[in-house]
This record gives C-alpha cells, structure tokens and sequence, in this order.
C-alpha cells in the first residue's frame, strides 16, 4: 500500500465509493477486511462461514453504504456490527451452536502454522513455549460462551477499545468491560486446568 | 495526584487484575500499589502470573494470525458485485433522466397545445378582420363536398367542378387540399381568370377556393345560390 494509500481516512475512502470509485473500494477493502475476517473465523472457527461473513459486510457497504452514521462511531466499528450480525443470522438459520474446539484447531492448524498456512508473522515469538501457549489459548477461547468470546476477540485479539467494542457489541462500555474481565478470569481457569492436566499425563509418561 | 498511596487489597486487586496491563485504563498510582500488593501477597501474585501467562499467549496468537485474510475468490467477487452495481445504478440514473425529459417534453407539449388553442381563435378572428369576405375554413376537401352538397340540399345551393388556377402547379390539392369559402368582387374573380358578367345589386360572388398547403389558391368554383344570379 503506498503512503499515500494510507493516508486516506477511511471515511474518505468510504465517500469515494458511494461515488463509484473501484480503486477507494479496493484499498478500504484491503484495508479492514482481515480483522473482519479474523473476527469472523475466531467467533465460528469455519472458515467458509467467515470468508461468507466478509463478502457480505462488503456487500453491505456496497448495496448500502450511506447506513454507516459516522456520528455513532467508526467505519471499523460499523463493520465489526454488521458481521456480528450476519454471524448470528447463519447462526440462527443453521442452528449451529458454539464450534467445537476440534474444528477450532484445523481451521487453526491449515491457517496459521500448517505446512501451507501463511499466517506465520515474522513478528511472532517462535519460541515453542509460547506457541504451545498460544494454541491453548485458541481452544480455551473456542469454548468460552459466546458474549464472553466476542470481548476477547475485539478487546484482546483486535486491540479495541472498550468504546470501540461497544459499538461493534452495541452495547454499554461498562458491559463490554465486566464481561471482559470474566472471559479472562475463566480463560485463566481453562489454562490452568489445561497446565495441571498436561503436568499429570506428563507424570504418567 | 496528591501523593497519597491508594490500598489495595486482595479483593481490590481481583477487581483491577485485568486492567493492570492495559495501557491507559487504570490510574498509574493504582496500578503501583497493586504491583505492590501482588509482590506481599502470595495469592494475587499467582494471579498476576497467570494474567501475565494469559496476556503472552493472546500476544503470541494476534501475532500468528496478523496476516489471516480472506481467499482473493472473496475480493473478486466482491470486485464483480461492485461494478454490477455502479452499472446499475448508471442504469436508473439514466432511466430516470429519460423519464424527466418525456415529463419535461410532455409538459411543454401540453403547454403547446393550450396555448395554441387560446391563441387560435384570436388569430381566426384577425384573419375576419383583416378580410371580412373570407368565411372560415371549415374541413378537408372530402368532408367539404359532403357538406356542399347538404348546402345545396338545404338551401337550394348550386355549385360546379372546381377548376384549376392558371398558376397552379399542385394537381393533388384537388384531392386533399383544404377548401375554403370566400365572397370575392368580380374584379377579384377577374384576376384569376374568372371574369363575372354584372350581376346587379350583388358587390361580391361566393365561391370556394381549394388551398395548397402553403395557402396558394388552387383551384375555384363558383357556388350560385338561388336568391343570387351569378353566371358562369
């Protein structure tokens, strides 16, 4: 993306497009969709259900782009609404419930350290242990409720603030915060019942 | 900041254990007399480890999937979808446009047409004025024949074939062209080589002139009522 790419705002990019402008589509697109998709595939660990997600975000915002009030929040925010919405709609129509941890970790082992997966940051820590940590913390957050997911997701994972979150949860800040801070507390709990099973099946080899 | 240095407690310390490594939601003050409580306390430093444990291993996750994106098949179709609707929405722009024009074009023509028919009658009543002997054109030629021969009928009417002008170059006319009836002097009839023997009392002569479509005279015949005696 060149400097100038950057510097666009994304409310500017947003004005272009109502315009008709491809290129602004493409650069807001290429932009902000990953988080979308990450929120999309964290939240229902199946890939063609977030890669679904994200076409129809954009699709939204292609058909229907003057919904987005840039008094209510950001553009960011907005989007991360509108998945949320078409996640519980494919929720609701195929009465899937929380996925499992299993489908977590293959959808996890294809994209982000498997033989083809690009999703190796050259940032990461590579160090085992913390990649086994990291893996621990995936299937613990796979099987936390999914109010108490969708906080982790965009507080932890996605950086937001409490504000931001709130937008996207449409949801009180003082919400977004206490439910934050129980999915920490059982995600804790889950780790360190992970620790102590993994210290006993260790003790048994 | 007044100096004072906040207590923590374990149950404060519980309260705060999630925030102590975000960056601006607490105040620093606190946050040192948590660090401060946690390092007294065997309890809250466990948990402050397992916090810490929990926060590496999210580090290390945003970390692994930063580069997670869509397939491109996603963008392409998205692509697609967008020029499918910037066409469509070229479409009713212009539909709508061709609509506005035909409303335009319809209200000027409606307009027209009022105003041709207030202006009309005025324009007939200048044409009276200005040559009181020519009486108002009534109907294309076929519907004129029908209704001279009802004048006849009616009022004992006479007239003979049209015969053509010696300048006329327009034989059709006779067929379709618009015929009038005017009172013309004889002198008038003499000019189109019609001389009139005198009549007595009678000043003018009505006879039916078939006009061309630029208004040139065609063809006359002369119509002799019974209470006149024109000759032919």
């Amino acid at each position: 993306m060149t400097t100038q790419a950057t510097e666009i705002t994304d409310d500017g990019l947003l004005r272009r497009i109502i315009a008709g402008d491809e290129e602004a589509f493409k650069l807001l697109y290429r932009r902000t969709h990953p988080a979308i998709y990450r929120y999309a595939l964290r939240m229902s660990g199946n890939v063609a259900l977030a890669e679904d997600v994200v076409q129809e975000v954009f699709m939204t915002l292609i058909r229907d782009a003057k919904r987005f009030d840039p008094a209510r929040g950001t553009l960011g925010g907005f989007l991360f609404g509108v998945a949320r919405n078409h996640l519980r709609k494919r929720w609701e129509q195929e009465k899937r419930s929380v996925p499992l941890p299993a489908d977590i970790e293959e959808t996890g082992s294809r994209h982000l350290g498997g033989p083809n997966g690009n999703g190796f940051s050259a940032a990461a820590d590579s160090s085992l242990e913390s990649i086994e940590t990291a893996v621990r913390v995936r299937q613990a957050i796979a099987t936390l409720p999914e109010n108490y997911r969708e906080a982790v997701v965009l507080c932890e994972l996605e950086e937001m603030s409490y504000e931001e979150a709130a937008v996207a949860l449409d949801c009180p800040i003082g919400t977004v915060r206490s439910r934050l801070h129980r999915a920490r507390t059982m995600l804790v709990e889950k780790l360190r019942e992970g620790h102590a099973m993994s210290k006993t099946s260790g003790v048994r080899e | 900041m007044s100096g004072d240095k906040i207590r923590v407690d374990c149950a404060r310390f519980g309260e705060i254990l999630h925030d102590i490594d975000r960056p601006g939601a607490l105040d620093p003050g606190l946050v040192e007399s948590a660090l401060a409580h946690a390092e007294s306390c065997s309890d809250c430093a466990r948990l402050l480890t397992e916090a810490e444990s929990l926060d590496l291993g999210l580090r290390t996750l945003v970390a692994q999937e930063a580069n997670l994106q869509a397939s491109p098949r996603v963008e392409k179709a998205l692509l697609r979808e967008f020029r499918d609707q910037k066409a469509a929405v070229a479409r009713r722009r212009f539909q709508w446009q061709v609509a506005v024009l035909g409303a335009a074009a319809a209200t000027i023509l409606a307009i027209g047409l009022v105003l041709h028919q207030r202006l009309a009658p005025k324009g007939g009543n200048n044409v009276a004025q200005q040559s009181p002997q020519v009486a108002p054109i009534v109907a294309p030629r076929n519907t004129q024949i029908q209704q001279a021969a009802q004048s006849q009928a009616n009022n004992s009417e006479y007239a003979a074939d049209f015969v053509s002008l010696p300048y006329a170059d327009d034989p059709s006319t006779l067929d379709d062209g618009a015929v009038v009836r005017v009172n013309l002097s004889r002198s008038a009839l003499a000019a189109l080589g019609m001389p009139v023997a005198d009549t007595g009392d009678a000043e003018t002569i009505p006879a039916d002139l078939v006009l061309g479509e630029d208004g040139t005279p065609e063809a006359i015949r002369l119509v002799s009522q019974t209470t006149s005696e024109q000759s032919f």
